[in-house]
């Protein structure tokens, strides 16, 4: 079934709108693999790197939109890509990271997004083999907004279950899920088939419902909803 | 009687005459003054110097209380009505019988100067004693002295004025001398080790005397007639000098006193004696404080301590902290190894060493078994954290292997996916492996979380003890007093010991919640797991709690489950983290 975000992945093919990417992973088979997809998507793979070291090396050089990077690399295989992503919105605010693993835990989601609420994703390894969702999160990267693996969101979901989620309609429910996962309320209207002004209407009652300040732009939002879900 | 003896015998007899015969001059003089008791510390000096030559041949004391002896009797002589006589009885025999007290007292127990202060100290008082005895011997007018029937004058500058003045100078620059003496005394014992200080205790009591003595100078005089109290103050200077020699002398033979101290020993170790207390026995017996002693390992080389850890033997000769090493040996075989202060009488040791035979054999036995134990329980901790480390080997081995390989499948297949769009088939076929390789995927991520969570690698025990309670399907509290990282195998064990109790507490527990603490005190990692359930909680039960805690004492650590009277339970284990 095709999704809704090939029209998007389709647009990024003028060379204007040409999203440049520097990729970062030990593994050359995994590295080569992605950078063909990217490229056939329309997208300009900048450099690519094996540790942080040569990834920090090529931000410098190439001033990418997006750097997409394994958590683990050389020398010491732990985080590196992680205080990476730190240190390269620390020092590159323009530069969005969207960060792998092939593991995925809230605490390393809020850890990204608590340092820089914009520009930052955090996905599961194998979400690259859904290639439309894939481009479609580092295009939204690229755009200023952030990117949370739907894993980390169900999982938050879950554990909540029985709190004040329980008094939302499935409705709003879905929408939750969405802008947890760090979608604009433009991409909820698309997926779910709904006008911007119900989107709205939905995100306004769970604001309300969940006691939470109404965000200013969709790229904070996603912060506040997870870390109200993380501590409710 | 050997030969040196007889020497020795006919030195002493030779020398006793020197001292009757001065005092005889001194009689035949009129000097007023009670002989007997001047003689009393020549004779002392006498017997204590040929007793010291007797008994300690190489030891230079004696020698030096001999020339003591003939050096202060001079003066004596110096009352003879010949020709030099007087100038040399007033000169040495007056000046040089302090300098030689000053280098006793310093160069004793060895009869040798040790550092170079010492040695320019000793040189400095000879100097000036010398120089003084050279003045006077040149300006020395014997009329004066009273001497009417000296014929032959060596004095080439008869002056009784520059003898006096001599002499006024000497005794203002003794005041400095003692200060310097003072000096290197006090700077000797910041020096010594301990089982040099308890063997220098005589010199101090000696000291103590000598300047008793000085102090009643202010007080004496020779003269019973005119002044009687101050005549008995004089008598009683010359008993207290009587006493110095001889202490000198018990200080010389005191190891041989010290060898009581063997039997005392001996007595001592006739009762059981609590383990360990052997070293402590044999340090009090032979006055070292800093005694130790190191067993022998059984067919094994290296040395333990009593409680069975290795106890290297100090290299020969290594540094200023210079140890000696006396070996104790049963049948050819070592059995231990006395390490000790080299000041000790190396006969005393031995006679220690064989007292404490039998405790030493007992000793050596239980610290083989300690040193046994501790080996095993070191390979046991060894076992552990190499299960640990292969655990750690087996997930980094996933994840840089299958887990990316099949990550790097699952983008070629969707790639492929892709462009076969146009045929429905191909395209069924190849979401069909796609959807197979996803769940592959999946399994593949919780069976490697299941052997070492990959957050435990990436960030440490806090944030995998969170992860792991963000898993639970029962509220979970954590709280942890520190972020930094631990070793390796420590982080391990404890994520385990959290991950088994609160599966524990999920399964059996009836809790509506747990809380896990995570603190760090004195090197000590502590981890608490404590829920609110039914209770009943028992390492000895389940066979995973057991498994903890058998890997947590296999780190020297310890596990503890207890069921409060309130209900709940509580896991705790403490690990040591230093390092």
């Amino acid at each position: 079934m095709p999704e809704p975000g090939g029209t998007v992945a389709g647009a990024g093919g003028t060379p204007a709108s040409r999203v440049r990417v520097v990729l970062a992973d030990d593994s050359v088979l995994f590295r080569e693999g992605l950078a063909r997809l990217l490229a056939d998507r329309g997208f300009v793979v900048a450099a690519q790197a094996g540790d942080a070291d040569e990834l920090h090396a090529a931000v410098h050089r190439e001033a990418p939109d997006v750097v997409v990077t394994d958590i683990r690399m050389p020398p010491t295989n732990t985080n590196e890509g992680l205080l990476a992503a730190q240190r390269i919105r620390a020092e590159h605010p323009g530069v969005g990271v969207l960060v792998l693993s092939h593991h995925v835990e809230t605490r390393q989601a809020i850890k990204l997004l608590q340092d820089a609420p914009q520009r930052v994703g955090y996905l599961l390894k194998d979400r690259v083999s859904d290639i439309s969702e894939f481009t479609e999160a580092v295009r939204r990267i690229a755009r200023g907004g952030s990117v949370i693996d739907p894993e980390v969101v169900a999982h938050l979901l879950r554990r909540h279950a029985d709190s004040a989620l329980a008094g939302l309609t499935g409705r709003e429910h879905d929408i939750l899920t969405l802008m947890a996962q760090g979608r604009s309320n433009r991409a909820i209207c698309d997926r779910l088939f709904l006008s911007p002004k119900t989107v709205e209407t939905h995100i306004g009652a769970i604001f309300t419902k969940l006691g939470l300040l109404p965000a200013a732009d969709d790229h904070r939002r996603v912060l506040a909803v997870i870390t109200y879900l993380k501590n409710a | 009687m050997t030969r040196r003896r007889w020497w020795l015998l006919a030195l002493g007899i030779v020398l006793l005459g020197w001292i009757l015969g001065g005092e005889w001059v001194s009689i035949h003089a009129h000097v007023p003054e009670n002989h007997f008791i001047d003689a009393l510390p020549g004779l002392s000096f006498l017997l204590a110097g040929i007793v010291a030559l007797d008994q300690r041949p190489g030891n230079r004391i004696g020698w030096l209380m001999i020339a003591y002896v003939v050096v202060s009797y001079l003066g004596n002589w110096g009352n003879l009505q010949v020709p030099v006589a007087p100038a040399i009885g007033s000169s040495i025999g007056q000046q040089l019988g302090g300098a030689i007290l000053a280098h006793i007292a310093l160069s004793y127990p060895t009869g040798r100067l040790r550092t170079r202060f010492e040695r320019a100290v000793i040189g400095i008082i000879y100097g000036v004693s010398s120089l003084t005895s050279l003045v006077i011997l040149l300006a020395f007018d014997p009329r004066a002295a009273g001497c009417t029937r000296c014929a032959w004058e060596p004095a080439p500058f008869p002056s009784r004025t520059t003898v006096m003045t001599a002499n006024l100078v000497a005794q203002r620059l003794d005041f400095i001398l003692v200060l310097l003496f003072l000096a290197a005394v006090w700077l000797r014992w910041r020096r010594v080790t301990p089982a040099e200080r308890r063997a220098l205790a005589p010199l101090w009591v000696a000291v103590g005397v000598v300047c008793l003595v000085d102090l009643l100078g202010a007080f004496a005089s020779p003269f019973p007639v005119r002044q009687p109290f101050a005549y008995l103050v004089w008598e009683l200077q010359s008993v207290l000098y009587v006493s110095v020699p001889l202490i000198f002398l018990w200080g010389l033979l005191s190891a041989r006193l010290a060898r009581s101290a063997v039997g005392d020993l001996m007595i001592e170790l006739d009762k059981p004696l609590p383990p360990g207390q052997l070293r402590a026995c044999l340090a009090r017996a032979l006055g070292d404080p800093s005694l130790v002693v190191a067993y022998a390992r059984d067919g094994l080389d290296g040395w333990v301590d009593a409680d069975g850890q290795p106890r290297p033997l100090p290299e020969p000769g290594s540094g200023q902290q210079a140890r000696t090493v006396t070996m104790v040996e049963r049948d050819g075989q070592p059995l231990a190894a006395l390490i000790h202060d080299p000041a000790l009488d190396q006969r005393l040791v031995c006679a220690a060493a064989a007292a404490a035979g039998m405790m030493i054999a007992n000793e050596r036995l239980q610290a083989e078994v300690r040193a046994q134990l501790e080996e095993v329980r070191a390979s046991r901790q060894r076992i552990v954290e190499a299960g640990d480390a292969e655990r750690r080997r087996v997930e980094r081995n996933i994840h840089d292997g299958a887990q990316q390989r099949m990550a790097t499948l699952a983008l070629s297949l969707a790639m492929l996916r892709d462009r076969v769009a146009g045929d429905p088939a191909i395209a069924a076929c190849l979401d069909q492996a796609a959807a197979e390789l996803k769940q592959a995927i999946a399994e593949l991520r919780e069976l490697a979380r299941g052997i070492h969570p990959a957050i435990l690698t990436e960030e440490g025990l806090p944030a995998a003890v969170e992860a792991l309670a963000d898993r639970s399907a029962l509220p979970v509290r954590v709280h942890a007093d520190f972020n930094e990282r631990l070793p390796g195998p420590i982080e391990a064990i404890a994520y385990f010991v959290v991950a088994e109790a609160l599966a524990n507490v999920t399964k059996y527990a009836g809790a509506s919640g747990a809380v896990v603490d995570l603190s760090r005190r004195n090197g000590t990692l502590r981890v608490e797991v404590t829920d609110d359930g039914i209770g009943g909680a028992d390492a000895a039960r389940g066979s995973g709690l057991r498994g903890l805690e058998d890997r947590v004492s296999a780190v020297r650590g310890s596990f503890r489950v207890e069921n409060p009277p309130g209900g709940g339970a509580r896991v705790r284990a403490e690990i040591p983290c230093d390092g």
